[in-house]
């Protein structure tokens, strides 16, 4: 199975989360179940190619070290939480939706740190 | 027009997703390079953003440096004091504390052939608006368990800021008298307490009471584990942080604070105010000219301290991208050590989602704030978070509450004291056993501080909070209550411990109140 490499980065204190280490290199399979399962089960019949949205949750389920509600609510980053995608922000990207290239840099950064 | 349809039944029938960006993806104020970062439904480069946030930050904070506006246009900035700058670790100050760094400090004045300043080291182009930089940093270790004390690693994040002076301050400061004697002239009285009522229904008035001295972190603890609801805790803490920052200040000649609130946090701290009955204040949650006690003199005047938020036009979003694109080092707390329990949590909650789904509304809430004013006027400062008093407050809370019992027997048991007179009034006529009360001291969003009930039943027992032993009878109060007390010119009276433990009352008459009282023994000439 063919799989792209790439750099995630945390900042804002959102790293505290991850086990205080603000870059990790992940390893995804080019075609992720549909349902955005990261568990490693029988292969499932209905595919679609990696994306934002199996990528929060892969973090989820297997870099995040404390506290996953403060990540995640629902199917998404949780609101205060900024995602940059090559520099980028990602609501110009179509947020979730957007297709992982081989050695993309996706950037979380959290707002939610006080003033 | 159209149905959405059924949108589980049918997929075609789901609407077309909105972008969130309007028009086109590339930069709206260059107009050349692909945008970066949505901030309002705009598209901005990552080359426009660090100019527009730098730009917003000076409209909000040069106006107010000068003490007096004068008549030029464009006047030379020049405080009347240093700066101090109050930092938390979070990202709106982080950004903040860069943007003030490299705007005011870091350039160095321009240089003539020989190496000296041009025009001279004291020319005024070469002199800073401020003379100095001072970074508060207030710890809450010891308010909450499970918390690490983090005063090094900010001390290691200002490693890049030489030119700014480091204060490490602690929460339970606030008790403890050595720090008071640094910041303040007024003498120490902390060792007075605020006396609850026997079952904790506080309603019937606050007692001020000797209190047995406690070390500081215990008394802070004591004071926190008094308040009857989370949300009281965060209040209290924000209450205690903000002071903290401006007796500092003060004592560091300072003619300004500067707080990293951004538009959000500002907007959420407005909601949360209201919510929590501070609409009375809700101009200097927005901005504030502080003087001790809330009243300043003539001789006063220069020791103004305006608290400044100079991102409130900037949405968190961008000082997120701000502080990564400039390489700027967060911190970062915990959600406990933001002391966000409570109202003040569900409102953030409630805002933060709401920034998400429809970014413009955020600064609606600032801007409208910003418009409203106090109904009625305001009768001096609130004696515990020196806040304008609203002026009839009791007069107000009579009519709306029910506070009597038919049952004598009854009121005694739970209320343990009936209602006092206003403070200082008729003190002849007080009982002696009678401890003054500061109930008509306190702004309502303190009272209900102290007194406001979870509709869920009783606080649980703090989890957040150690609280060691039993309670004492009495709680410590931070040591500005009971010292501005002795300020003469807000108010001529006098709080006064006697070595006995006794709470006595002084004092000062006036010249005409003193001849009215001895006029009829005054023979006449």
């Amino acid at each position: 199975m063919s799989t792209i490499d790439l750099t995630i980065e945390f900042g804002g204190g959102l790293e505290l989360l991850f086990g205080n280490v603000r870059s990790h290199a992940v390893s995804l399979p080019t075609r992720v179940p549909a349902s955005n399962s990261t568990t490693l089960s029988p292969p499932v019949s209905t595919t679609k190619p990696a994306d934002v949205d199996y990528l929060i949750h892969h973090l989820r389920d297997h870099v995040l070290k404390e506290r996953p509600e403060l990540f995640m609510e629902g199917d998404t980053v949780r609101p205060g939480i900024l995602v940059l995608i090559n520099d980028t922000d990602w609501e110009l990207e179509g947020e979730g939706s957007y297709q992982l290239c081989d050695c993309d840099e996706i950037v979380f950064i959290s707002t939610l740190h006080g003033g | 027009m159209s149905s959405c349809g059924n949108p589980i039944a049918e997929d075609a029938a789901l609407m077309p997703r909105r972008f969130k960006f309007d028009k086109v993806r590339d930069c709206i104020k260059c107009k050349l390079n692909p945008g970066n970062i949505v901030i309002r439904h705009a598209v901005y480069c990552k080359d426009c953003l660090t100019p527009l946030v730098t730009l917003k930050f000076r409209r909000a904070l040069e106006p107010l440096v000068n003490a007096s506006s004068g008549t030029s246009k464009r006047p030379k900035l020049k405080a009347s004091g240093s700066l101090t700058l109050g930092f938390s670790g979070g990202l709106g100050s982080s950004v903040l504390l860069d943007i003030v760094y490299k705007t005011y400090f870091a350039n160095q004045p321009s240089v003539d052939p020989s190496g000296e300043p041009r025009g001279g080291a004291n020319h005024p182009r070469n002199t800073n608006v401020w003379s100095s930089c001072a970074v508060c940093y207030v710890e809450v270790c010891n308010a909450f368990t499970e918390t690490r004390d983090r005063t090094e690693e900010i001390r290691t994040a200002l490693a890049p800021y030489p030119k700014f002076d480091f204060i490490p301050l602690r929460l339970e400061d606030a008790f403890d008298a050595s720090w008071w004697s640094k910041v303040a002239t007024t003498p120490d009285q902390s060792q007075l307490g605020l006396e609850l009522g026997k079952d904790g229904l506080c309603t019937e008035g606050f007692h001020l009471a000797a209190c047995p001295t406690l070390p500081p972190a215990a008394a802070l603890r004591s004071y926190l584990a008094s308040l009857p609801t989370q949300t009281a805790v965060s209040s209290a803490i924000k209450v205690i942080v903000r002071l903290l920052l401006l007796y500092t200040a003060r004592s560091r000649q300072s003619s300004h604070l500067l707080l990293g609130t951004s538009l959000t946090t500002l907007s959420i701290s407005l909601v949360s105010s209201i919510s929590q009955g501070g609409g009375h204040s809700i101009l200097e949650e927005l901005q504030e000219e502080w003087t001790c006690g809330g009243e300043s003199t003539t001789s006063e005047k220069l020791n103004v301290i305006r608290v400044v938020r100079p991102l409130r036009d900037v949405t968190m979003k961008e000082c997120a991208a701000f502080g990564w694109w400039n390489s700027i080092a967060v911190v970062g707390r915990d959600k406990q050590a933001r002391a966000s329990a409570g109202i003040p949590g569900l409102t953030q909650d409630f805002i933060v989602g709401l920034e998400k789904d429809y970014p413009s509304t955020v600064s609606t809430i600032a801007r409208t704030c910003a418009k409203l004013e106090p109904k009625s006027a305001s009768r001096g400062s609130c004696i515990l978070c020196q806040r304008p008093l609203q002026e009839g407050l009791e007069d107000w809370k009579n009519r709306i509450s029910i506070r009597s019992y038919s049952d004598a027997k009854l009121t005694s048991d739970l209320c343990h004291l009936p209602l006092l007179a206003p403070f200082g009034a008729s003190e002849l006529s007080t009982p002696p056993h009678q401890p003054p009360s500061i109930l008509t001291h306190l702004c309502y969003s303190c009272q209900a501080t102290f007194t406001s009930r979870s509709s869920r039943g009783p606080k649980p027992a703090p989890s957040s909070i150690d609280v060691s032993g039993a309670l004492p009878l009495s709680t410590p109060l931070p040591v500005w209550v009971s010292a501005n007390h002795t300020r003469p010119h807000v108010a001529h009276e006098e709080l006064v411990m006697s070595a006995n433990g006794e709470i006595w009352y002084q004092k000062k008459q006036g010249e005409a109140e003193n001849q009215s009282v001895v006029a009829k023994f005054l023979l006449d000439t």
